[in-house]
């Protein structure tokens, strides 16, 4: 990856540049390109459902908040928004995810119930053949 | 001893509380990320989040560290935040791998479910022969005071020559009382089918013979309609003088050979396939 020799020449290189620059480090300006392909993805994880629709929300604002700093020169706020906007798509990700294993698994122990229940139902009618065979 | 040095730590807290109210106001964030870090560090399942969760303590680190030396307000809420979102990204992946755990499991148990409803099932066919064999033996039961044999056929009544008029079909009054039972055996259950089946001796031509055992199927056929029985569960049948059941030579022979044979099944099937 060409951003570990960025990462590795970047501040010895960077550093005398910087000192009379206004400019933000690639650095910076890589980090936060990182976190906007974060941020679509999460996008596309969480979807329109509710689950991480709130911290995918932030994560945007966050990234706003660091293209602004780039703009306006700012180094330290445009870093620390692109974290921010990082950890935000991360977790929207994440609680995404999350919802769907709950769901699943509420799936699973709703079906043990519906099957309990129809194994323990006492015979009433011969011909009633049990649901239970179908969906295996 | 013990009490007393709660008391000097509780004095000591309370002299801390008062120097720190007069310092910059308490980082929210830092509250926060100092309440959860432990927490998820704490957490049974923290190992499918080993990453986050260093990330977490090592940014609580970095701002309990700047809160010491009086670091800048927007620093220490930095760092807090970085650990408190670490933490909430550990505990999704954490409540993840529990929600994946319940779902193997309840897949595990959702087989032994499906096992146990087929054992179900088969043991509530097994009770359905077994009440099919139950009903047949209670049929035989029923039968037996009217002397019913039971064969392959069914269970097989046999109405004497004595209970008809020489050479006719009409019922003697004397039959009455087994028509009576006979009737009750079958209102009693409706699934229950009878084939009547008339028989004679070889006195006189095939074809009297014939329509002889015919009209005597169908005399006991009439009194059990008048009695009540459906007419789906009664089939009649002339045998004329092909079935015999003793020898014709002699006179205790016919009169034996003479007769009407009532064979109940349960099965209807069975009972169609013999009048063809």
């Amino acid at each position: 990856m060409n951003s570990s020799i960025t990462r590795l020449a970047g501040p010895l290189v960077l550093a005398g540049l910087l000192a009379g620059c206004s400019g933000v480090s690639d650095l910076t300006k890589e980090r936060v390109a990182r976190s906007e392909t974060s941020v679509q993805q999460a996008q596309q994880t969480v979807g329109n459902s509710e689950q991480g629709a709130l911290e995918l929300q932030r994560a945007k604002e966050n990234l706003d908040a660091a293209r602004k700093a780039i703009k306006d020169g700012k180094e330290q706020p445009a870093d620390r928004y692109a974290q921010l906007a990082q950890l935000d798509a991360e977790l929207a990700v994440s609680k995404s995810q999350s919802a769907a294993a709950r769901k699943a698994a509420d799936e699973v122990l709703a079906s043990i119930k519906t099957l309990r229940q129809e194994a323990e139902r006492p015979s009433t009618s011969t011909d009633s053949q049990p649901r239970t065979t179908e969906d295996k | 001893m013990k009490p007393r040095y709660n008391l000097i730590l509780a004095a000591a807290a309370s002299a801390c509380i008062a120097a720190c109210a007069s310092a910059p106001k308490s980082n929210e964030e830092l509250e926060t990320a100092r309440a959860v870090v432990p927490q998820i560090e704490a957490s049974p399942r923290a190992g499918v989040a080993a990453t986050n969760i260093a990330e977490a303590r090592k940014a609580l680190d970095r701002a309990n560290q700047l809160a010491e030396k009086n670091g800048k307000d927007e620093d220490i809420k930095f760092e807090a935040t970085v650990a408190s979102r670490n933490a909430q990204i550990a505990n999704e992946k954490i409540l993840s791998a529990m929600a994946r755990d319940e779902v193997d499991k309840g897949t595990a148990e959702r087989q032994t479910v499906l096992a146990e409803a087929r054992a179900h099932e088969a043991q509530r066919n097994a009770q359905q022969a077994q009440t099919a064999e139950e009903r047949a033996k209670a049929l035989e039961r029923e039968l037996a005071d009217l002397k019913g044999k039971k064969t392959d056929r069914g269970v097989v009544v046999t109405l004497g020559d004595v209970l008809f008029d020489t050479g006719k079909a009409t019922l003697k009054p004397g039959a009455y009382a087994t028509v009576e039972r006979l009737a009750a055996v079958l209102k009693e259950d409706a699934s229950r089918k009878v084939l009547i089946e008339g028989h004679t001796d070889n006195v006189g031509s095939d074809e009297y013979n014939q329509g002889l055992s015919e009209r005597r199927a169908q005399s006991v056929q009439a009194a059990l309609f008048e009695r009540g029985v459906e007419a789906s569960q009664i089939s009649t049948v002339g045998k004329g003088e092909t079935t015999p059941v003793a020898s014709n030579d002699d006179a205790a022979g016919r009169q034996q050979n003479r007769r009407v044979e009532l064979v109940f099944q349960e099965d209807r099937s069975k009972v169609a396939s013999d009048t063809g």
